[in-house]
Order: structure tokens, then sequence, then C-alpha cells
């Protein structure tokens, strides 16, 4: 990473855990997901919990990312800063990448702390705790956890990359809260909506589903933690979503949206 | 005159060079045929009332705006940054100090923000976090912002604007230091007394065109006048007791 990246990065990172709203944040996470853990009645090992967690996380992860990422580029924007940086030596492309590499450090930690600590307490009362990693189908594991958490935390960086495009389409703080909120709904039911009433339209042929699926962040998050978590300790034979799909289909959102960003502050 | 400026301004070449140059916002024309010419080691300040397209020039000048027609050149010496600008109202990320916030920007040029932050006069405030800075301490934060990396020519849009006059006084000292030690500094304000004291050239911008240019002293001997005050009321067309807002024509 270059140096400037490098200090854009730090910047962000700086000025979230200096913000007040940071602490609420965490705490709200921390509140919401250990809410889920100890109300629940599943017994506290590591698939009942990713099985109880997966629903809440698709509104919970892409609810932090944008409360964390809408103001970002809009802010710089409003105090004239975006005219300040480019008087110096640096790429729009890497203030972008600064910038996302910076919150993404950030919505990392956040959505991380809370899922390892659940971690840990799992480790420590799940009654049949094992003491190795699967490798095999069927067996619950703290590395199914593990990947849980890794894939919620992909999933997360790219409703923020999405979030930082809107900021950087946004003309003034409001408009960066509204694109921000449109996001958020697009990703939690939007995009769903949109491939549920293909399928009932006979726009989207049973074939092409898990294909389609992708298209949705949030459908290829929940398909890819039913294929790559909870199918390893249950086995069945209907694929819910295409690995590779789902996955091509993050990056996408995840790399189209910081391009958008980038051509996006090229404009102003 | 001391000597260094007597030496600079003998050194002194042309850094920026806009030619025919025009701006508009959609229909409304700001900036009209404005050609300027910006030598090193200069104070050159640009006058005018408001909406007559000061910061419009400046930005484009900047290169932050394009131009709708004619170009801007920049014939200075190579350097990592070109050229510095601060903008009307400068604005940082109110969680860090003044010292954090010069450190960021000398990381991406490289500078020495303690040595910054003396050069302006805030060495006392660099612990202290900019939102608790004062509207004439932000300016100077934001002078010190502009001359990272020591660029050859630096913009400033209105560094005096709304400071009282001991804070006024000194943005104009700093640009003036600055001239002087071989930096092309234009600079937009509203007090003429200042610019009289302080500018080398005065550009005069009336209705998005210049209506007159030259020396303090040139422009005082021009028009008859005893002071840029003076010039100023006899170059600047009004229209009566109203503003004159750019693209409405009188009927």
């Amino acid at each position: 990473m270059s140096n400037k990246i490098q200090a854009i990065a730090a910047r962000e990172v700086v000025s979230v855990i200096r913000a007040r709203s940071t602490l609420a944040l965490l705490m709200g996470v921390v509140l919401v997901t250990f809410g889920i853990v100890f109300v629940s009645n599943a017994e506290p090992d590591y698939l009942p919990t990713a099985v109880d967690l997966l629903l809440p996380m698709e509104f919970l992860v892409p609810a932090v990312a944008v409360a964390l990422g809408y103001r970002t580029i809009i802010s710089d924007s409003t105090r004239g800063e975006l005219d300040v940086l480019a008087t110096y030596p640096l790429s729009v492309s890497r203030y972008i990448i600064g910038v996302f590499i910076g919150r993404a450090i950030a919505l990392t930690v956040l959505l991380t702390v809370p899922l390892v600590i659940i971690g840990i307490y799992l480790a420590t009362t799940s009654p049949d705790a094992p003491t190795f990693l699967a490798t095999h189908q069927g067996v619950d594991s703290p590395l199914i956890f593990v990947r849980f958490i890794g894939l919620t935390v992909i999933f997360g960086l790219v409703v923020l990359a999405m979030t930082i495009a809107a900021s950087a389409l946004a003309s003034t703080q409001r408009s960066a809260l509204v694109l921000g909120l449109v996001v958020l709904a697009l990703v939690v039911i939007g995009l769903d909506l949109l491939i549920l009433r293909g399928v009932a339209g006979g726009t989207v042929a049973d074939g092409w589903l898990t294909t389609v699926l992708s298209v949705s962040p949030t459908s290829a998050y929940r398909g890819l933690v039913f294929e790559t978590v909870l199918s390893t300790a249950v086995q069945t034979d209907l694929q819910q979503a295409s690995p590779i799909m789902s996955t091509v289909g993050l990056l996408l959102w995840l790399i189209g949206s910081l391009a958008v960003a980038t051509v996006a502050v090229s404009r102003r | 005159m001391s000597e260094s400026q007597a030496v600079s301004k003998a050194d002194s070449e042309t850094v920026l060079v806009s030619e025919q140059l025009s701006q508009s916002y959609g229909s409304v024309s700001v900036l009209s045929e404005v050609s300027v010419t910006i030598d090193s080691g200069s104070l050159t300040a640009v006058v005018g009332p408001n909406g007559s397209g000061k910061t419009t020039l400046l930005k484009t000048l900047a290169g932050l705006l394009s131009p709708a027609e004619g170009a801007v050149q920049y014939l200075g010496p190579d350097a990592e940054r070109e050229i510095g600008y601060l903008p009307q109202r400068p604005s940082f990320r109110p969680q860090f100090s003044t010292l954090e916030t010069l450190e960021f920007y000398t990381a991406l040029v490289d500078d020495d923000p303690e040595e910054l932050l003396s050069r302006v006069g805030l060495r006392d405030a660099a612990d202290r976090r900019v939102e608790a800075l004062s509207g004439g301490m932000t300016r100077l934060l934001g002078l010190a912002q502009a001359t990272v990396g020591n660029p050859p020519v630096v913009v400033l849009d209105e560094p005096g604007s709304g400071l009282d006059p001991t804070m006024r006084k000194r943005t104009f000292e700093v640009a003036h230091e600055l001239a002087n030690d071989g930096t092309a500094v234009i600079c937009s304000s509203h007090d003429l007394a200042l610019v009289e004291q302080w500018a080398d050239h005065v550009i005069v911008l009336d209705g998005g065109s210049v209506v007159d240019t030259g020396s303090p002293a040139e422009l005082c001997r021009a028009h008859g006048a005893e002071s840029l005050w003076e010039v100023f009321d006899v170059t600047i067309e009004k229209p009566d007791d109203q503003v004159a807002v750019l693209g409405v024509d009188d009927e």
C-alpha cells in the first residue's frame, strides 16, 4: 500500500475512533448480537448460533455499514477538502481506495469484536466443544463460526463500498443520508424482492435462480453462508446458491461501487 | 523595499497564465475573456464586488474548474505540488489537532508540519483540536495547508474574510512573506487598504471581466486617485442600490 493511501486510510480510522457515534454503534452491534445469542433457545453451539444470527445480520450489517459510510465523501466535499486534495499529487482512485480501506478496517472491528466474543463464549460453554477443526461434513466446529464471521465481514465491506458510492454521488449531507437509506433498502429487501418478482412472473427460469440470486448482495451472502457454513454440518442434496457466482456477485458490487465513487468524485 | 525583495522582484518570472478565460454556470456567464499573468515572487490581489467572479477565477487558476473557453497554463518549475489552494471557508476534520491536520497533508507531500505551523504563528496551538480553533486560527491553518510542499503558486480565496483587523493583517503579512520567498501568491480580498499596502499587482474584476490591472500606485496614478478605494469607486459599475447579479440584464 502506498504512503498516500495509508495516510488517507489512517485518517479515516482515526476519524471513526474519535467520532462520538462510534461507541454507540459498537454498543448497538454488541446488544443485538449478544441479545440474539442469549435470548435464543438454541444450544450454545457454533452452528445453531450461526443460524440464529444469519437473518438479523442481513439487516444489522448493512445498517452498520451505511451508518459508517454515508457521510464519508460528502463531508470532505462540503468542507471543501476535495478541492484542497485536488491540488495535491493524489489521484482520485487512491483517495477512494484509502477511504474505503480506512472505513473497512473500522467496520471489520465493529463486526468482528462482538462475534469473536460470542465465539469465545461458545467455545467455553458448548456442551460438546470439539478440540479439533472440522474437515468433514456433519461436524459442528469453531471453523464454521470463523467462516460465518468472515462472510459477514465480506458482506459488510460490499455494502460499505455501495454506501461510499452513494456518498460520492450525493450533493448534500441530506441527500447522502437519503441515498444511504436507498442503499440500505435495496440491500435489505429491494433486490431480493425484484428477484422474487422475476421468479413469480416467470422472467427468471428455475434453472437460473441460483445464478440470479448472486445479483443481490444479501442473497449472495445468505447463499454463501448456506453453502460454506451450514452445509458443512447439515447434509442436503438441495443447492441453495452457487458459491462461485455469489462470490463473483459480491466482488462485482464491491469493485463496481468503488469505480462509481471514483468517477463521481472525478466529475465534481 | 528590502534587499531580498529587490532580488526576488528582479528574478521574477511568469509562472501562471490564463488566456481568454471564459466560464459559465449553465446559461449564466461568470467569467468573460479573462487574461491574466502571474509572476513568481509577487502578491497579486483580485478585487471586485460580490458576485464579480473572483472565486470562479481563483478556482479556475488553481485547476479546480475547467474553463468553458480559454486555457490556464502553469509555466513554473517542476514541483510535486504545483499550486496550493486556500478555499474561501477552509474547514478541517474537527476530531484532529492542528498538528495532526498538517501531518496528514505533509504525508501527501513532503514537508515539516511544525515549521508550517510556526510560519503562520500557530505553533502554540499545535495540540488544539480544530473544532476549538477560532475562525482566524482556522484560516491561518488553511494558509499553512495551502503552502504544504512549498508550491510555486499559492491561491488564497479571501484569506482575511470575517477576521478581526489584526488577524486580517496577519494573513496578508504571511502572504507577503511567501511572495518574498519567491512564491507567486494570488489572493482575493475586499480589504482595499490591505491590498494597497501589501499587493504588488491588482486585478480589478467586475461582471466577470477584468476592468483594470496594475500595481496599486499605477492604478491610483491612472485614475488620479489617492487610494485604491477611489480607484474601485470609479472603475466598478454600480447599477443603483441593488446587488449586481450575473446573468440578469438591466431592462
